[in-house]
């Protein structure tokens, strides 16, 4: 080190000098620190130099020491090299068992609907009827649970009503319920062995195992039919795959190395295909991959072709792998559900019609090209479905802020099937309603009629404020009043997607835009509901912007006129009998394209302002629980509420952490090294994983404008809780330093005294987690230790 | 430069390149000032040219000129803005002769006789100082006089930075003061090596002057602030590692840091709502918007001045004020719920004005007020309400209880009725409302104005809210009333505002009248709830962050007025103004963001796998990292955030962000033509490189001369209409001009 150190100042001294030969003097003048930050960074270099010389020279005799070949990087991440053990010894598996006891203790108790347990009961419900349904989030726990409710001979007849209900006879809650307790079991052994591969001492590492067996709140939420069991194990399993894939950083390509990559990035898909909040440990995956492949560009021995093989490998896990198990679930979701189901009208009326029964009976063998005599219902083909709708009844002549209207014929759009909702196209020129022969199909570009079959108006537009959209012209099934106001009833048809069509005008495919002519403005569905007197349907107008999505309208059910007369022809209408001609499909990838947008940009209706509603900052505090499940009979209940003992200890072991490390990063500025070498690096690998995947689990929430529960926090808890064990372990690796290590025993005793209160804490709340005892009205009361906790007292 | 070199060029051609040798050198003084006094004329003339034009409001100046025209007239108003900008624009306006009573009622209004010009100057010379202060910037980063002027360019022809700059807004203002801290904070850094200087310690307080400035214009000042926090953590980083001096000499550096750039700053920044709030003594129309205390200090507010029984005791007369902004008061009328909205009993409501029908009786939950003849009696002391008691409200005009019940609020379902209910003061058991005092214990006084409390209907356990959904027409639109189960919820708190009642004394109001540290957190307060408001209305298309650095749409300033639009030459009524940016420059950037990454990058594995270079090419590199690194930051700083935020948000947040990078561009475009020696035969680099220069430079001038009319007034037909003369600049659908 005193080498260095003179060698150093020498080459301080020296370089200015060279800078200033080669190039103009204020350029060097002001870069002083940067060429001092470049000797810092030549002096690393330098060190690294050494160290891989050392290790290179054995090299070309014998293969070298793993140990040693890992220190070989200076800024290799963790200490100790290739730890041939995975991990899993006795204190995982007595966690296991720990885990299996605690999740398994009266599994179908309550018997009702607990939670959230309304939607994923429903939904394997579904799976197992294979019945079409839609849901925001995607769908591997969904059928996974599903899995285990077919095993279990769930016949999918139960309608899942409200919290609350009683499951019947026959129906198989333990079955259902195994699964995520299962899963919430392993999570324990898995956070062991991902501590252990960490570095963390084994007693540290069952601590943090201990920990989350005695958080109530992890408990709860593995004990019933919820997705966060397999969110949470999913993604430790990963990030521990990936830690153990660094240590083979030495044998690239090999098995192993292949191996943990790649399951890695298959549990963090997996992770990501349960809920999406799995995306944030699938970012941390990615860095913690990324971050090792940065150190490795300095090592000289690794040349740069195997560096680009590397970068390509990576990046392929990184991308592809997830991809490929969330794009395996959603293949699944779409064979499995083939049917018609509850949520169709979400979907595109092409994409219904992919379904068995629903829509597609309905329109199966409907005509299909639409031309003159056409008689279609119009379709709002994004967002909220609804049909194009007319009836008797005229907008009034006043509005409630004074202004007029038309007086004409109201034009909607209506959430219904409804006879209304049938129109007929007609082009200007023929007058005869009837399909001609040859049939003349409406094609891109044509001006074409649209005539309201029950009362057989024609559909216009004309510059007179909107209703509820002043800014937009209103539309109307034209009356003729006799006055200075002509029809204006021409539409110019736009076909979106034409090209798929030969430009021709296809029921349910196409998607058609409506330009009205002469004002160039298109039909659109504004999303206004209309007041009493246009019986709250929704707005129709015309737009002067004509490129947005609420312009797009497909024909959806189709048939064409046959009759003579318009009375026959609504006496057919209200008929409504189909001609068989033939019929549409829909490929695999173009539903899944479908339901992908859908779920993005579906804006679920979310309760504002919930009576257990949480904010992000309440989560590290616990200020707030969540009420899952009560007694009708009792006061026996279900509560989402984690053990205080363990959870503030976690919330404080992250400030713990940034605290320390702050003291030591500005100690070493000032080159004072306060703890061993490999004991700083294993502390900075902590934070790159176990803190980093907090925050990554944690910030976004402060940044998404949504309403959030206590059970979003659980992802960033687990590694909140893994981090105070890390500090205790950091603790006892200090003490063991000074005086001789003896200062370790009364640290011992504190943590025994915490683990103690953490059990008398989990036994107290034991009860409002399983919610098999009847409770007093003080009973519950005395359990409210913030005034916060609202527990639900009912009964006396 | 670029009108410099045709501008020499009938000199002889060996001056001309010996002047761009200088140039590129940059060591001479002379050429220095040259070219900074040569971009100055340009800012001038391209911010100067057609000022008065439009003679009418445009687009925000209808708000922000009011606003001045409130500080002028000191009529209390409220903004989710600070003060700082405001306050200028009404200074500029008042030492220009304006005076207050031009209404800036809508976009489109003319001024007419109204002095308005002095308050377009005034915005725009502080956006007409962005250029030289981002052309000082760059220099003190790079010392490469090519490199400032490229980036001084690259804002100076950029179009909608001119018409942003150019009109009564808050963005002058707030650029000048983001400009002049990244200016101070260049500056501070150059003065490194002499610490504890005079010129140290100005340019650190000049840093933290302006930072004082953009957070007290806007609260998206805060990302600049941010930035030299950052930065100062480095520098202070820097200074620790520094072995040779003991690390009390570090203290040293933090304190004199705190002291300019958190101190000062803080200082400056109250100061400017002490004026604020100096100024503007008199009632208007923010008032709603504070609490019953605030208002008391308003000339010419009802509560100014007044005074009224200290507690509020049984028997008393009062107003009861939902505890939010622009909270109303609780109300009832003899008109009765509809069938359709649950029991058919008489409506409570919220109401915000005035009225006699807001007033309440408080009563004891089981016996009448105290009777006359106790009152009459000379040794009656009356019982005050205290926190936790049992109590009745009692709606004074109509004597009916205020009451509740588990049937559905009309509006808001999940909710409870709240109804008046009962004859002459007698109801029932669902009349008994329990006062909670928020911040207090039970049995604690509740005390008017100060005091807020909930009130918990005793045998339902829900509490009193009200929000801003209104009734139907049978409730003649007042804001509805309901009874929240949830009894955390947030619009749940109440607070008496008046308070009749002869047995007690009455007290001056003055005693309420809050600090001046309780306003100004009150007056924060208020502004986050109304930030946090500006939510956008459903189906309202707004600007979207990722559509500002593409320039995906502009802003209209001023649509004209298509009525008396006219063939012929154009008169100022039918200017249209669209504020866009330069696509060319804007696009520019992105690019050379990518190609600042791959830079980046490249340089970083070639030195990481021991490439070898000259000395003078390491420097030069490290020039351009650490140069672009703090662009970039700043530039990340002032755009991804708004990725986070749900207010509504628009296109000209964007232009901060776009100083940064628009300053980035200039020195990437200088570090690569200096790169040029690699690629061209030594005898060609001068050449080669004035012909890119020259190129570059003319490219920017001719896309600002293509996109001038954007900024200076198109007329005509509008798009789509036959006739439209800007057809061939509409390069994206998007663009709406």
């Amino acid at each position: 080190m005193a080498v260095e150190d003179s060698d150093l100042r020498q080459r301080k001294k020296k370089s200015p000098k060279k800078a200033t030969d080669a190039i103009t003097g204020q350029v060097v003048d002001d870069d002083e620190d940067l060429v001092k930050t470049g000797i810092e960074k030549l002096k690393k270099i330098k060190k690294s130099l050494v160290a891989s010389s050392d290790s290179d020279e054995p090299d070309t005799k014998s293969k070298p020491k793993p140990s040693r070949s890992a220190a070989a990087s200076s800024s290799a991440p963790a200490s100790g090299g290739v730890q041939p053990h995975h991990g899993f010894d006795g204190v995982a598996l007595l966690l296991l068992v720990g885990g299996l006891l605690t999740r398994l203790h009266q599994l179908g108790l309550p018997r009702a609907i607990v939670f959230d347990e309304l939607h994923f009961g429903k939904f394997a419900g579904y799976y197992v009827n294979n019945m079409f349904f839609f849901d925001s989030q995607p769908p591997l726990g969904k059928q996974l649970l599903a899995l285990a409710a077919h095993f279990a001979g769930f016949d999918g007849n139960f309608n899942f009503d409200r919290i609350g209900s009683e499951y019947p006879e026959g129906f198989p809650v333990y079955a259902l319920r195994l699964l995520p307790a299962v899963a919430g079991s392993l999570l324990l052994p898995a956070s062991y062995c991902l501590l252990r591969q960490l570095g963390v001492s084994r007693p540290a590492a069952g601590l943090a195992g201990l920990l989350l067996l005695l958080d109530n709140a992890v408990l709860v939420q593995s004990r019933f039919m919820l997705m966060e069991p397999f969110l949470l194990l999913f993604s430790v399993l990963g990030v521990f795959c990936l830690v153990r894939f660094r240590h083979y950083r030495e044998r690239p390509f090999s098995l192993p190395w292949l191996g943990w990559l790649t399951a890695g990035f298959v549990f963090l898909g997996a992770a990501t295909s349960v809920r999406y909040s799995g995306l944030l440990t699938l970012l941390l995956g990615a860095v913690i991959v990324c971050r090792d492949f940065w150190t490795l560009i300095p090592d000289r021995r690794v040349t740069s072709g195997q560096l680009l093989a590397q970068l390509a490998a990576r990046a392929l896990a990184v991308l592809a792998v997830p991809l490929l198990v969330y794009g395996a679930s959603f293949y699944a979701h779409l064979t499995v559900l083939h049917k018609a189901g509850a949520h169709d009208n979400v979907m595109t009326s092409a994409f219904q019609a992919s379904l068995d029964g629903g829509l597609a009976s309905i329109i199966q063998n409907q005509p299909l090209e639409v031309g003159h005599g056409s008689q279609v219902t119009l379709r709002h083909t994004l967002g909220r479905t609804c049909w194009l709708h007319s009836h008797e009844g005229v907008y009034p002549v006043k509005y409630d802020d004074d202004r007029g209207s038309s007086h004409q014929q109201q034009v909607s759009c209506y959430s219904y099937k409804d006879v209304n909702n049938w129109w007929i196209v007609k082009q200007p020129d023929i007058d005869d309603m009837r399909v001609t022969s040859p049939f003349k199909p409406v094609k891109h570009g044509d001006i074409i009629q649209l005539v309201h079959g029950m009362t057989s108006r024609a559909l216009n537009s004309h510059d007179v404020a909107a209703p509820m959209t002043p800014g937009n012209q209103e539309v109307s099934c034209y009356i003729d009043y006799n006055i200075s106001m002509p029809a204006q009833n021409l539409w110019k048809v736009e076909l979106l997607n034409g090209k798929d069509t030969g430009n021709v005008w296809h029921a349910i495919v196409s998607q058609v835009r409506l330009i009205h002519q002469p004002s160039g403005t298109a039909l659109k569905f504004t999303g206004q509901q209309l007041p009493d007197w246009g019986h709250n349907q929704l707005e129709v107008t015309c737009d002067k912007v004509v490129q947005q999505d609420d312009t797009i309208w497909n024909a959806e059910e189709h048939r064409y006129t046959l009759a003579e007369g318009s009375e026959k022809q609504q006496e057919d209408m209200a008929g409504a009998e189909m001609l068989p001609l033939s019929s549409a499909r829909l490929s695999l990838w173009a539903k899944f394209t479908e339901l992908q947008l859908k779920m993005l940009f579906n804006n679920q209706e979310t309760v504002q302002g919930h009576m257990y509603a949480s904010d992000p900052l309440d989560w590290l505090s616990l200020k707030r629980g969540v009420a899952y499940w009560i007694s009708p009979d009792s006061n026996a209940q279900v509560h989402f509420l984690g053990n205080a003992a363990v959870w503030l200890a976690a919330s404080a072991s992250l400030a713990a952490y940034a605290g320390i490390m702050g003291i030591y990063l500005l100690r070493r500025r000032r080159e004072c090294y306060d703890i061993p070498e490999d004991e700083w690096d294993k502390m900075c690998d902590l934070g790159l994983i176990v803190l980093l995947g907090f925050a990554l689990n944690y910030l976004p929430y402060f940044i998404i404008d949504h309403t959030f529960f206590l059970h979003h926090y659980l992802p960033a808890y687990i590694f909140a809780v893994l981090m105070s064990a890390c500090i205790v372990d950091h603790v006892f690796v200090l003490l063991g330093r000074v005086a001789g290590g003896w200062l370790r025993l009364p640290a011992a005793a504190g943590v025994l005294l915490w683990l103690a209160a953490a059990v008398y804490t989990f036994i107290r709340f034991s009860v409002v987690t399983y919610g098999t005892t009847p409770l007093s009205a003080p009973e519950v009361q005395a359990l409210a230790w913030r005034d916060t906790w609202d527990l639900i007292v009912h009964k006396p | 430069m670029k009108a410099k070199t045709t501008k020499s060029s009938d000199g002889d051609p060996v001056s001309i390149s010996k002047w761009i040798h200088k140039f590129r050198q940059s060591k001479d003084d002379h050429t220095w000032w040259t070219t900074f006094g040569l971009i100055l004329c340009l800012t001038m003339a391209t911010r100067l040219y057609r000022l008065d034009s439009p003679d009418h409001v445009a687009w925000d100046e209808t708000h922000f000129g009011k606003m001045a025209s409130w500080y002028i007239n000191r009529t209390f108003f409220f903004d989710v803005h600070p003060p700082t900008g405001k306050m200028l624009i009404a200074a500029f306006g008042y030492l220009t002769g304006y005076d207050g009573k031009f209404e800036f009622e809508k976009p489109g209004q003319k001024f007419d006789e109204t002095h308005y010009l002095g308050m377009r100057f005034g915005c725009t010379m502080m956006g007409a100082a962005l250029v030289p202060m981002a052309f000082i910037t760059v220099w003190e980063l790079t010392h490469a006089l090519p490199a400032a002027t490229f980036a001084a360019a690259a804002i100076l022809f950029d179009n909608g930075m001119v018409t942003l700059n150019q009109y009564i807004l808050l963005d002058p203002i707030l650029m000048f003061f983001i400009m002049g801290a990244a200016m101070g904070q260049s500056k501070f850094y150059n003065q490194r090596h002499n610490p504890f200087t005079v010129s140290w310690w100005s340019w650190m307080a000049f840093t933290g002057a302006m930072l004082a400035g953009a957070i007290s214009v806007k609260f998206v000042g805060l990302f600049v602030v941010v930035l030299v926090g950052l930065y100062t953590i480095k520098d202070i980083w820097d200074i620790l590692g520094d072995l040779s001096y003991p690390i009390s000499y570090t203290v040293k550096h933090f304190l004199a840091r705190a002291l300019c750039l958190i101190l000062l700053p803080t200082v400056l920044y109250m100061f400017a709502y002490y004026v604020h709030f100096t100024v503007l003594s008199k009632s208007g129309p923010g008032d709603g918007h504070f609490g019953s205390a605030f208002q008391s200090q308003l000339e010419g507010n009802s509560l100014h001045n007044a005074s009224m029984p200290r507690e509020i005791c049984y028997g008393a007369g009062v107003t009861l004020k939902n505890h939010r902004t622009a909270g109303a008061y609780l109300h009832s009328h003899p008109h009765l719920y509809p069938p359709e909205a649950g029991p058919v009993q008489q409506q409570v409501t919220t109401y915000s004005h005035k009225d006699y029908n807001n007033i309440w009786l408080v009563k004891r939950y089981d016996v009448d007020m105290p009777s006359e003849e106790e009152e009459a009696q000379p040794d009656f002391k009356p019982e005050c309400v205290k926190s936790g008691d049992l109590i009745r409200l009692e709606h004074e005009a109509t004597s009916r209880n205020l009451h509740s019940h588990r049937h559905p609020a009309p509006v808001t379902k999940r909710h409870f009725q709240v109804s008046g209910y009962g004859e002459n003061g007698t109801g029932d058991s669902n009349d008994v409302w329990r006062i909670e005092l928020v911040d207090g214990k039970e049995g604690d006084q509740i005390n008017v104005v100060t005091d807020r409390f909930r009130l918990i209907h005793y045998m339902v356990g829900c509490a009193l809210f009200s929000h801003n959904k209104q009734l139907p027409k049978w409730g003649y639109e007042q804001q509805e009333v309901t009874c929240n189960p949830n009894t955390r919820a947030e619009f749940a708190l109440w607070n008496f505002e008046e308070n009749y009642y002869d047995k007690l004394p009455n007290v001056s109001f003055a005693i309420y009248q809050p600090s001046f540290l309780e306003k100004f957190f009150e007056a924060h307060m208020v502004q986050f709830q109304g930030n946090a408001g500006l939510k956008p209305k459903e189906g309202e298309v707004t600007s979207r962050p990722w559509q500002w650095p593409i320039d995906y749409q502009g802003q209209w300033f001023s649509i004209g007025d298509p009525d008396k639009r006219e063939p012929g030459p154009h008169k100022d009524h039918e200017i249209r103004i669209y504020m866009m940016g330069n696509p060319v420059i804007w696009w520019g950037n992105l690019g050379f963001i990518a190609l600042y990454a791959v830079i980046y990058v490249w340089n970083f594995v070639s030195s990481a796998r021991g490439v070898r270079e000259s000395a003078q090419e390491r420097v030069r590199k490290a020039n351009l990292t650490y140069a672009c690194n703090w662009l970039m930051l700043a530039w990340a700083l002032h755009y991804f955030p708004f990725y986070g935020m749900g207010r509504i948000l628009y296109y000209h947040h964007y232009f901060p962000a776009q100083l940064f990078i628009s300053m980035m561009s200039g020195v990437l475009v200088n570090y690569m033509l200096e790169s040029l020696p690699r690629a061209v035969p030594s005898f060609r680099v001068d050449q080669t490189w004035t012909a890119f220069a020259v190129v570059y430079l003319s490219i920017l001038t001719y896309s600002f001369y293509l996109f001038a009319p954007l900024t200076y007034g198109m007329s005509g037909p509008e798009k789509k209409e036959p006739g439209h003369r800007y057809d061939h600049l509409l390069w994206m659908d998007s663009w709406e001009f």
